[in-house]
């Protein structure tokens, strides 16, 4: 740049012309602009140092928080699965799907083999009574009779093979009461299911399950077949008394 | 604005912090009990099967058997002579029920079963005789 009065070259920060010693206003203005940003310059650095005094740390916190809640849900994760219990009935139902045609087979041998107990045992330890696929379906009347006869048989097992230790708490008098429950729930099943069985061969079954049911009745009650018919007929609780007496030998 | 933020947030890292040791300590409890010692229940169903043998209570024991193979249709290891002696008692008990019903082929069928039974009954034929004479003197 030059002098604006002599026109020698002179420096943008020359104040004075070296020549004739003109002022340099444009050096002035510099001056004074160098000073106003040095100033700005001083405010920013001093608020961003400000901001970062502020925010110091906050990453680090945050990072940690995060860090602590991954470890919390990892814990909580393991814990529960530590504490799950296996599904076993799920195992078998699943195995039940594997196997069906098989299963199937075998519950319908089971019938024509007449094993009744045989035959409720089976469809529980595979999960058929619960949950019966579509193709046992057509055991479902049936399986309800069977049912009922299970609990009268294997209720009059129990009591007639009971302990004869007199120390040997049998419990035989609850025992008496939930048999003639499940005598009076066979007749109240045996009725309706019957009726409602189509199947002629599953019929002979549903029959044949209460012949059987009279049977037992007749040989471990020790009762002929006309009392055994008057054993029917009687309520629940006529009926308890009357087991009662043969089985305590009252 | 830039406090409060740091405030919360160590609030909230002594929250977490504590829920982290309870989780600890709950993960601790669970693999405990993760690796305790589970006890056979056929093991400890022997000791109850010789029990109940040795009061002649042949009920509970036919009972137990029918609620085994409601569970496990074919026998399990350690329950085999729960279901020997088990399915004995059932049989002695249809056997005569069948006879009752004038069924002899039924009935021998079952006869024929209590003495495939007996023959693998080793050291418990025993219960096999005393299950016949609680039968035969029914009721």
């Amino acid at each position: 740049m030059v002098c604006e009065n002599c026109k020698h070259e002179i420096g943008p920060e020359q104040l004075y012309c070296p020549k004739c010693g003109a002022k340099n206003a444009f050096a002035e203005k510099h001056r004074e602009n160098m000073k106003q940003f040095a100033r700005e310059y001083a405010s920013t650095e001093k608020e961003v140092s400000r901001f970062r005094k502020a925010v110091e740390g906050l990453g680090k916190k945050a990072a940690i928080l995060v860090v602590l809640m991954i470890a919390i849900v990892i814990c909580t994760v393991i814990t529960s699965i530590n504490y799950a219990d296996p599904d076993e009935d799920a195992a078998v139902r699943r195995d039940t799907e594997k196997h069906i045609k098989a299963y199937l087979q075998q519950t319908e041998e089971l019938l024509q083999q007449r094993d009744y107990i045989g035959f409720v045992s089976f469809r529980y330890a595979h999960e058929l009574q619960s949950f019966p696929p579509e193709e046992f379906e057509r055991f479902r009347q049936v399986g309800y009779v069977a049912e009922e006869y299970y609990e009268c048989v294997t209720g009059m097992e129990e009591m007639i093979l009971r302990s004869d230790d007199p120390d040997y708490f049998d419990g035989l008098d609850s025992d008496i009461e939930i048999f003639c429950m499940y005598v009076d729930g066979f007749y109240e099943v045996y009725d309706v299911q019957l009726e409602a069985e189509k199947n002629e061969v599953y019929q002979g079954y549903i029959r044949d399950m209460e012949a059987e049911l009279l049977a037992m009745l007749r040989t471990y009650l020790d009762m002929d077949e006309a009392e055994t018919e008057a054993f029917l007929e009687l309520s629940e609780a006529q009926k308890a008394v009357k087991v009662r007496e043969v089985l305590r030998h009252e | 604005m830039n406090k409060v933020v740091k405030i919360v947030l160590n609030i909230l890292i002594v929250v977490a912090s504590l829920i982290l040791l309870v989780s600890i300590v709950n993960l601790a409890s669970s693999i405990k009990y993760v690796n305790r010692e589970v006890e056979d229940p056929a093991e400890t169903y022997a000791g109850i099967f010789d029990y109940l043998l040795e009061k002649r209570s042949y009920g509970e024991v036919v009972d137990d058997y029918h609620f085994q193979r409601r569970e496990t249709f074919d026998p399990t290891t350690g329950y085999e002579n729960l279901f020997l002696v088990g399915e004995y008692g059932h049989d002695a008990f249809m056997a005569r029920v069948f006879a009752e019903m004038g069924d002899d082929s039924r009935a021998s069928a079952c006869r024929e079963r209590m003495r495939s039974l007996r023959g693998g009954m080793g050291d418990y034929a025993f219960a096999a005789d005393e299950i016949d004479e609680m039968i035969a003197n029914a009721p």
